[in-house]
């Protein structure tokens, strides 16, 4: 497949006054959506994609060609070759990546091939006997993705890197009632899947299932914040450390590096070594991707910064792009953090949130997939999905305590090519946490 | 391309094989954006391929899709498609209903007025730059955007009950936007709102007036950092078109998509409070509220003579006169839930698996203008201009903001706020619509993002909606 790739490099090297990006890429999946503990639909999907950005001074022009040959490839670069002087410059652009730093090699398993479809519908016909016997149905995705590129420019960068990774969804629906519970596994190592765990935490949430269920009033409530939710709130805040949302001056931390934000417990890194998560070999513009501190004892160290806005902003660059979010854990238990509570809410998992203002961090969402009341450290109720309003900023000024582990969060990008990443993050109890209603159903 | 869908399909007729479609897309795209008055990205894709077969084995669908047309591509992709259904069908407890259906053709070729594809491009970038140039960052607006997105596809569909279709559209994203800065705060106005596309070619630009409305955008972006918010606690509003056609989107149209009632969606969008013995008695808003879906009107970018799995392009009411009469439905679920398919299903790309999708899911227009609904308003506010939305896992639970709300005095805009910010549940809300504008503020409003599915696809669809009026409607979120 690299061909097409060193045609169209040759071709480009043929133009000494261009600067250019080339990237191949691939992506496959194969992805098993389930419900009512049986199969949905059962696909598998690929594509090769060739994309290109060629610039003449300060103008530039990009193309894209699936299923590339070299026929698309002489009519696209002929193409923008002729166009490119009639464009508006960008007199912000100074360069192409110039950061030639090697990822060190890693083994790489294609999950695809690894885990069979009689896997997946194994392991999920196991779960579904587990969770019929407390009438409970599953509902859910078994993906596994393998997918790479190999990225060159005119500044002799030459990178390539692949990755598969796995994202099990379970969501348990009671037959009757329609109560929801959710379970998780994400990574690029199946070898860290154990079905005996994660069928116990499954069930260990539908046992909490087996409360009443109640609605509760708007106001401030105590709340103890899965790992998923924390991990989601981050991923937000993460909009507002990126070079380009300083740029539209629309980030909360425009002029606030190095100042203390949040308690010291909070620290955010985005750690694209861990082994537990999906790694990444580079990220934006084929930066090398290193672990950069985002968040220290509480204080905002970095913005995540391309070559772009390294020129543009005079930032330090790292290429960083929030793809491996870790929120570190603290020092409590889970169950001592649900015991601390004397009237409050646990929060399993977060739906369609959305900015209300991105500078001031303000946005609007609703639990789902279970939210339980806490009275007197223990759950005794199963509450209607609610809505919140909130600065995540707030959020995390709010925080009381960590939990001593943090797990792995998988993470779907469902608006671009279908993509993993994961989040690694501890429950968090959070006092005054804003209910502004609440949905009447669960 | 016709002989060769035909000869894949061909290939698919086999006692095994209960159904089977074949889709081929051939798509055009082209990108170019603005920030700041500079030219930020232009960038495209030419005759961009897709081709996704789907079969139904054992009452399992299998289905396959890829960016490579060749023909050991398609060998590979009918195994695969094959493979997958007889493997799913080992987890499955119930065979999947298709009744069949008679086989129909079509066909549809859009002509825009100005083919964008084709246009001059230096005409094509004069204007765009002028129109950037004009919201260039000045005094508190600190940042300005301006997106064109022109996109051609080409679909051939064809199945195994000898349905065949071909179509050609055009669809087209327009909007620019300004942001405001001033001591820690920023403000956004948008041009012409959240949904902006639409089936057209380059004409939209004119026909949204862009040039008309950038002194008005860059005005009013400064105009709401010193705005007020709302303080009351409920009010009568007033919905503008564009944004009352996303109000439509989230509280009607996916509520009313059935894959939804049976949990298909659970995983990902969500549920729907919807429930299949609701047809024929839920009153889901007042008298005057109308609701159908409607592929037939080419105007919308959901039109089509047939859907993907071979239902003729329908009109059909989903809420007549406040009664919820019908869903948005696959020929499965439909089956399920003793209905006629809606002709709903839809995939992004051909190498995508078809889902139930909203087409054109229009607002059936009332009487009178918007001057004179906001004349006929004693006090409220006209909203207009998404920036927020957000809605429940069963679609009952909303809250939106706008960028501006223009405050209504006895029957006169008197003034603006700031970050107008409504919640409400469903039913109840619909049921406090007490007016609806005429067919001369009617109009279709477009996306080119609605998401749906896992692998996620973003579907080009149309809502067609005259301004309407909501009473005492509660307007108190703080934060």
């Amino acid at each position: 497949m690299n061909d097409t790739l060193l045609y169209l490099k040759a071709a480009l090297d043929k133009h000494p006054e261009l600067k250019y990006t080339v990237d191949l890429s691939f992506w496959q999946t194969d992805f098993l959506r389930f419900y009512q503990s049986q199969t949905n639909y059962n696909i598998s999907k690929d594509m090769l994609n060739l994309s290109a950005t060629i610039y003449k001074g300060k103008r530039s022009c990009s193309f894209d060609i699936d299923d590339p040959g070299t026929a698309k490839i002489d009519i696209a670069l002929a193409s923008a070759l002729e166009m490119i002087d009639s464009l508006p410059e960008d007199p912000d652009f100074v360069d192409v990546e110039d950061d030639l730093t090697l990822a060190p090699s890693r083994k790489m398993v294609n999950n695809i091939e690894a885990i069979s479809l009689q896997t997946k519908t194994e392991i999920l016909d196991s779960l579904a006997q587990s969770a019929a016997e407390h009438d409970f149905e599953l509902y859910g995705t078994f993906i596994c993705n393998y997918s790479g590129y190999r990225s060159l420019n005119s500044n002799h960068l030459d990178k390539s890197s692949a990755e598969s990774p796995i994202y099990l969804e379970v969501k348990a629906v009671h037959r009757d009632s329609q109560i929801t519970v959710l379970e998780t596994f994400g990574g690029d190592d199946f070898s860290h899947f154990n079905l005996e765990d994660f069928r116990a935490r499954l069930l260990t949430k539908i046992m909490y299932t087996k409360n009443p269920v109640i609605d509760v009033e708007p106001g401030e409530y105590e709340v103890i914040l899965a790992p998923r939710c924390v991990a989601e709130f981050v991923q937000y805040l993460s909009y507002g450390m990126s070079a380009h949302a300083l740029d539209q001056h629309s980030s909360f931390f425009e002029g606030k590096i190095d100042k203390k934000l949040f308690p010291g417990i909070v620290h955010i890194t985005d750690d694209p070594t861990d082994s537990e998560m999906i790694r990444k070999d580079y990220g934006s513009g084929g930066h090398i991707y290193r672990p950069l501190k985002l968040i220290e004892a509480g204080c905002f160290r970095n913005f995540m910064c391309n070559q772009y806005y390294h020129h543009k902003l005079g930032l330090p660059k790292n290429g960083n792009t929030a793809s491996c979010l870790k929120i570190a854990p603290g020092e409590s238990s889970r169950d001592d953090m649900i015991r601390n509570v004397k009237r409050g809410l646990y929060i399993s998992s977060l739906h369609y949130m959305n900015f209300i203002n991105a500078k001031q961090t303000s946005l609007t969402g609703l639990t789902r997939d279970g939210t339980f009341l806490i009275e007197d450290g223990k759950i005794t109720a199963v509450v209607n999905n609610l809505r919140f309003t909130e600065k995540i900023t707030r959020i995390l000024e709010n925080i009381l305590e960590l939990e001593d582990t943090a797990y792995t969060i998988p993470f779907s990008e469902n608006y671009a090519a279908f993509d993993i990443e994961t989040v690694k993050a501890p429950h968090a109890r959070v006092r005054n946490f804003n209910i502004t209603s609440s949905t009447k159903t669960i | 391309m016709e002989q060769k869908i035909n000869n894949i399909i061909a290939k698919l007729h086999s006692p095994e094989i209960s159904f089977a479609d074949v889709r081929v897309t051939s798509t055009d795209f082209e990108s170019i954006s603005f920030e700041n008055g500079n030219l930020k990205n232009y960038s495209n894709s030419v005759g961009s391929p897709a081709i996704g077969i789907r079969v139904l084995i054992n009452g399992c669908f299998g289905f396959a899709g890829s960016k490579d047309l060749s023909e050991a591509s398609i060998e590979r992709l009918i195994a695969r498609a094959k493979s997958n259904a007889i493997h799913g069908a080992l987890f499955q407890k119930e065979k999947l209903s298709f009744p069949a259906l008679k086989a129909s053709t079509g066909e549809y070729i859009h002509h825009p007025e100005i083919d964008p594809f084709t246009m001059s491009k230096a005409e094509k970038l004069d204007y765009l730059s002028k129109v950037a140039n004009l919201i260039k960052p000045q005094g508190q607006v600190v940042h300005s955007y301006l997106m064109a997105e022109f996109e051609r596809q080409e679909k051939y569909y064809v199945n195994s009950e000898g349905s065949y279709s071909h179509t050609v559209v055009y669809n087209t994203l327009p909007v620019m936007s300004v942001i405001s800065a001033d001591s820690g705060q920023i403000q956004s106005r948008t041009w012409p709102g959240h949904m902006s596309a639409g089936r057209a070619g380059f004409e939209l630009f004119h026909q949204q007036q862009f040039m008309e409305n950038t002194d008005r955008i860059m005005k009013e972006a400064v105009d709401l950092l010193r705005a007020p918010v709302i303080t009351e606690e409920r009010a009568d509003i007033i919905i503008g078109g564009g944004h009352l056609a996303l109000q439509l989107h989230e509280s009607v149209g996916h509520a009313t998509e059935a894959d939804r009632i049976f949990g298909q969606e659970i995983s990902y969008a969500g549920k729907t409070f919807v429930k299949p013995h609701m047809l024929g008695n839920f009153k889901y808003g007042s008298e005057i509220v109308n609701i159908y879906s409607d592929s037939t009107d080419p105007r919308g970018m959901g039109f089509h003579p047939m859907d993907d799995e071979g239902v003729p392009g329908r009109k059909l009411d989903i809420i007549k006169n406040g009664i919820l009469v019908d869903q948005q439905t696959s020929r499965h679920i439909a089956h399920k839930l003793g209905l006629e398919p809606s002709s709903n299903m839809k995939a992004s790309f051909a190498d995508d698996f078809p889902l139930v999708r909203m087409t054109n899911l229009c607002i059936a227009p009332g009487k009178g203008s918007l001057e004179d609904l906001i004349k006929s308003t004693e006090h409220g506010y006209f909203l207009d201009f998404t920036k927020t939305w957000s809605i429940d896992d069963n679609r009952n639970n909303f809250q939106f903001t706008t960028e501006i709300g223009y405050r209504i005095d006895n029957g006169k805009i008197t003034g603006i706020v700031k970050e107008p910010t409504y919640f409400g549940i469903t039913q109840d809300f619909w049921n406090a619509c007490d007016a609806i504008c005429g067919e001369e503020d009617w109009a279709y409003h477009s996306t080119f993002h609605c998401g749906k599915g896992e692998p996620g696809q973003v579907m080009r669809l149309s809502h067609g909606v005259a301004p309407a009026r909501f009473k005492n409607i509660n307007v108190s979120v703080k934060l």
